[in-house]
C-alpha cells in the first residue's frame, strides 16, 4: 500500500487495524505519527481518569473521612506519638462535646440558615442548671444576684442535695436548650427576619442574661452524679503488662464513656431524623429552594422552627457535657472561638453553607478531622497563634470545596 | 479552582514548614505551658520569662494558648499528658476551672503549677500568686494620702471609683477587697473624705470597660480617684478622661488620683509623667522564678502531686518611691529596655 497517496494516511491505518488487517507501514512518518497519537491519547485518557477520580473523591461521601485517614496516618510518621492508644483515646473524648453541638448547626445549615447563637444557649443551660443542682452557693460570691435568696440560697441551688437534682436539671437545661430554639426560629418564620440576625441578638442576649444571673461568677459544686456525666467511663482499657499493683491513672484508657454514649446516641437519633423521616425530607426540600417548598405546600414555617429547636436541645447536651467535665456552671461557656469550631466541623464534613446538603456521618468526620487537625497542629509545635490561622486557612479550603462540589454537582445534574 | 489550589498550596507549605521546624534535638525534660491570650503587659512578660528560662536551660516547652476557654485548656492538659510531659505551667482562666485541672494532672500523676491566677482550692497543685489584697492595699494607702490632701485643701468629697476585674478570677476578688479595706478604714476615720466608691466591670476586657466607664463617669462627673484592678486599662481610662480635661498630671487642679496593680511598663512611664499616683507591682521575675524552680524540683525529686503556695508579697512603687525602687519594678525594667518602642 502506498501511504504517500493517502489523504488521511492515519485514519486509514487506524480503521485497517481495527479491522483486523496487517497493515505494514512505508515510511517512517506515518510510523512516528502513530507512536505520537497513541501518546495523546493514551495521556487523554489517563488525564481523563485522573479528573474523573478527583471528581468522584470530591463528590464521595466519605472524602472527609479518606482526608482525615491520609492525615492520620502521613502525620503519625513524623509525629509518632499521635498514634499512641493515650492520645487517641484522649482525642475520642474531645470530640464527643463537639460533635453533639455540630449536629445541630449541621440541622440548621441543611436549612439553608446557620445558629450563632449556640455558643450562648450553651452558657445559659449550663448556668440554669447549674442553678437548680448545685450543693452550696457562697453569699459573696453570689448576694448580688437577682436570684439570691429565691432560687439560690447559701444552701444551694433549688433542689440542692434532693436525688432529683440532677435528673431535673438535666431535663431543665434541655427545656430550656429547645425553647431557646424555638424563640429563634419562631422569629426567623413568624417575623421573616434573617436567621444570622435572629440568632445573633439571641446569643448578645443570653449571653448577657447568664452572666447577669451568676453576676459573671461560675458555679460550683455540683453533685457528683453530674460530673460523672462528664467524664465517667464505661468501658476503660490498659494495654501492656502489669509490673506494679497499682496501674498509674494516666495509663488507663477511657474509650466508652457517658459522653461518648450521649453523643454517639444523638448522632444516631438525628441520622435517623435526617434520612428516615418525612421531617428529614423536608429539611433538605427547603434547604434546596424554599419558594418552590413553600408553593409545594411544605409546612416550611414548622419544619424551621423545629429544627431551631433541635439545635438548642443538641446545644444543651453539648452544655451538659462540657458543663459536667469541668464541673462548674459557666455563663461565659461557649464563648471563644467555639462557635467557629462547630461551623467548621459542620462545613468540613460537607454540609453546604447554601442550604440543602449535609449528613451527620459527614458532621462525624468532619469533628474527627477537625479534632485531629488540632493535635497535629499542636504535635508539630507550632506556635500558638499561628494554630489558629491554619484552623481559619482549614476552614476555608472546606468552604471552596463545598463551592466546588456544589458546581460538580450542578454541572453532572445539566449532564 | 485555581483558588482553591492556592489555598491549598499554603496550607500544605505551612504544614511542611512546620514539620520541618519540629525536627530538633528532643531533650530530658518536657515541659507543658498552656496559657490564655496574652492580651496585657503581664502576661506577655510572664510567658516570655518562662518559655525563655525554660528553653535556655534545654527544656522543651509545648506552648498551648487556650484562647480563654477553660474547656480548650482541660483538653489541651489531657494532650499534654497523653504525650507523657513531664510537668505542666498553666495559667488558667478562672479559679473554679483551675482546680478541675490540677485534679485531672494530679490524677495522672504529673506534677503542675499554676502562675499567678490561683485555684479556689489551693491545697492542690503548684500556686504561685501575689499577695493582691496586701499589694493594692499599699497603693490605695497612698492614692488616700493625697486625696487626703487634696480634702484638706478644698473641703471637697473625693468620688472614689474601681475598675474591679472578672469576679471568677481570685486576682480580681483580692483587689477588690484590698480597695475596700482602705477606703472603708479612711472612711471611718475621716467622715466625709470619701463618697460611696462607684464599681465598674471590666471582665478584663478592655471594650467592655471602655463602654462602663464612659457610662460611670458620664453619670458621676465628680469622680476625681480611680483605681483599676489591672493596669492594662490605664490607656482605656485616659481615651474616658481625656476629652473631659482630666487626664492632667499631679499638681493640676483637674488632676484625677489614679492607681492600679501590676506594675507595668505603661504604668512606670505615666508615674514618671506624673498621670498616675501609684500602682501595686507583682513582682513577675519572682513569680516566674518561683513557679520553674518549685516544678522543677518536683520533677527531680519524683514528686507527682506537688501541693505548695509560694506567695510574692508585692509592694508599691508610687510617685513618692520610683526614684529610690524603680529597678525593682519589672515593669520599669522592660521600660528603660525600650519595650513600649517595640
Amino acid at each position: 500500500m502506498d501511504q504517500g497517496n493517502l489523504t488521511h494516511p492515519w485514519s486509514t491505518t487506524q480503521r485497517l487495524t481495527i479491522e483486523g488487517c496487517t497493515v505494514s507501514t512505508v515510511n517512517d512518518r506515518l510510523s512516528q505519527l502513530q507512536s505520537l497519537t497513541r501518546r495523546k491519547k493514551s495521556h487523554s485518557a489517563s488525564s481523563s481518569t485522573a479528573t474523573q477520580m478527583i471528581r468522584k473523591l470530591l463528590l464521595s461521601d466519605y472524602f472527609v473521612l479518606y482526608l482525615t485517614l491520609i492525615l492520620f496516618m502521613s502525620a503519625a510518621v513524623f509525629f509518632p506519638t499521635l498514634g499512641t492508644p493515650g492520645n487517641i483515646a484522649n482525642q475520642l473524648q474531645n470530640m464527643w462535646p463537639l460533635l453533639a453541638v455540630a449536629i445541630g448547626q449541621t440541622f440548621v445549615l441543611i436549612l439553608g440558615g446557620i445558629d450563632l447563637s449556640l455558643g450562648a444557649t450553651m452558657g445559659f443551660t449550663s448556668v440554669v442548671g447549674a442553678i437548680v443542682m448545685a450543693q452550696n452557693l457562697d453569699p459573696a460570691f453570689f448576694d448580688k444576684s437577682p436570684l439570691w435568696g429565691t432560687l439560690m440560697r447559701p444552701e444551694g441551688g433549688l433542689l440542692a442535695g434532693s436525688a432529683l437534682a440532677v435528673p431535673v436539671g438535666v431535663l431543665v437545661m434541655l427545656i430550656v436548650g429547645t425553647s431557646i430554639g424555638f424563640l429563634n426560629g419562631y422569629a426567623i418564620t413568624r417575623f421573616k427576619m434573617a436567621p444570622f440576625m435572629v440568632t445573633l441578638v439571641t446569643s448578645t442576649f443570653f449571653a448577657g442574661f447568664a452572666l447577669w444571673l451568676t453576676q459573671s461568677r461560675n458555679i460550683s459544686g455540683l453533685p457528683e452524679a453530674f460530673i460523672e456525666l462528664g467524664k465517667g467511663d464505661i468501658v476503660s482499657v490498659y494495654l501492656g503488662p502489669k509490673l506494679t499493683p497499682d496501674i498509674a491513672r494516666r495509663d488507663i484508657l477511657q474509650f466508652i464513656t457517658y459522653p461518648f454514649v450521649i453523643a454517639v446516641g444523638l448522632a444516631i437519633l438525628a441520622q435517623f431524623l435526617l434520612s428516615k423521616t418525612v421531617f428529614g425530607r423536608q429539611m433538605f426540600s427547603i434547604g434546596t429552594n424554599r419558594v418552590t417548598s413553600d408553593i409545594s405546600g411544605l409546612p416550611s414555617q414548622s419544619v424551621i422552627i423545629r429544627v431551631y429547636m433541635f439545635s438548642g436541645f443538641c446545644a444543651a447536651v453539648a452544655s451538659i457535657l462540657y458543663s459536667a467535665r469541668l464541673a462548674i456552671g459557666q455563663p461565659s461557656l461557649g464563648g471563644g472561638n467555639l462557635l467557629l469550631d462547630i461551623i467548621g466541623a459542620a462545613v468540613i464534613g460537607g454540609t453546604s453553607l447554601f442550604g440543602g446538603k449535609g449528613s451527620v456521618r459527614g458532621t462525624f468526620f468532619g469533628v474527627a478531622f477537625f479534632v485531629l487537625l488540632l493535635n497535629i497542629l499542636n504535635a508539630m509545635r507550632l506556635d500558638p497563634f499561628v494554630i489558629d490561622a491554619v484552623k481559619g486557612g482549614f476552614i476555608l479550603l472546606a468552604a471552596l470545596v463545598d463551592v466546588t462540589r456544589t458546581r460538580l454537582m450542578n454541572r453532572e445534574q445539566r449532564a | 479552582m485555581r483558588r482553591f489550589a492556592i489555598i491549598s498550596l499554603v496550607l500544605i507549605t505551612a504544614l511542611a514548614l512546620g514539620l520541618v521546624s519540629t525536627v530538633r534535638a528532643q531533650s530530658d525534660i518536657t515541659i507543658c505551658f498552656g496559657f490564655q491570650d496574652l492580651e496585657t503587659e503581664f502576661w506577655v512578660a510572664g510567658h516570655k520569662a518562662i518559655t525563655e528560662t525554660l528553653r535556655g536551660q534545654g527544656i522543651e516547652v509545648l506552648e498551648y494558648n487556650a484562647n480563654e476557654d477553660p474547656n480548650r485548656q482541660l483538653e489541651q492538659v489531657r494532650e499534654c499528658i497523653a504525650q507523657g510531659v513531664d510537668g505542666i505551667i498553666i495559667i488558667p482562666q478562672d479559679g473554679d476551672s483551675a482546680v478541675t485541672i490540677i485534679n485531672e494532672a494530679q490524677a495522672s500523676d504529673v506534677p503542675i503549677a499554676v502562675f499567678n491566677r490561683p485555684p479556689n482550692d489551693r491545697s492542690r497543685g503548684i500556686t504561685v500568686v501575689a499577695d493582691n489584697v496586701s499589694a493594692t492595699e499599699q497603693a490605695v494607702e497612698f492614692m488616700a494620702q493625697q486625696a487626703l490632701v487634696k480634702w484638706a485643701v478644698t473641703g471637697n468629697t473625693v468620688q472614689p471609683l474601681i475598675l474591679v476585674g472578672a469576679l471568677q478570677d481570685t486576682n480580681a476578688i483580692g483587689r477588690r477587697e484590698g480597695f475596700f479595706n482602705v477606703i472603708t478604714r479612711y472612711s471611718e476615720k475621716y467622715p466625709g473624705l470619701f463618697a460611696e466608691p462607684i464599681e465598674v466591670a471590666t471582665e478584663w476586657d478592655a471594650a467592655t470597660a471602655l463602654a462602663n466607664l464612659e457610662a460611670a463617669i458620664t453619670a458621676n462627673p465628680n469622680v476625681d480617684f480611680i483605681f483599676t484592678s489591672s493596669d492594662f486599662l490605664f490607656p482605656t481610662i485616659r481615651s474616658v478622661l481625656e476629652p473631659r480635661g482630666k487626664w492632667v498630671p499631679r499638681g493640676d487642679a483637674n488632676h484625677v488620683i489614679m492607681g492600679g496593680l501590676d506594675g507595668d511598663a505603661t504604668a512606670c512611664q505615666l508615674i514618671d509623667q506624673g498621670f498616675v499616683d501609684a500602682t501595686g507591682v507583682q513582682d513577675l521575675f519572682l513569680e516566674a522564678e518561683l513557679t520553674m524552680d518549685r516544678l522543677l524540683e518536683a520533677i527531680a525529686n519524683g514528686e507527682t502531686q506537688p501541693n505548695e503556695v509560694l506567695l510574692d508579697p508585692g509592694f508599691a512603687l508610687s510617685a513618692a518611691n520610683i526614684q529610690f525602687d524603680r529597678s525593682d519594678m519589672w515593669g520599669c525594667v522592660l521600660l528603660d529596655e525600650g519595650f513600649l518602642d517595640q
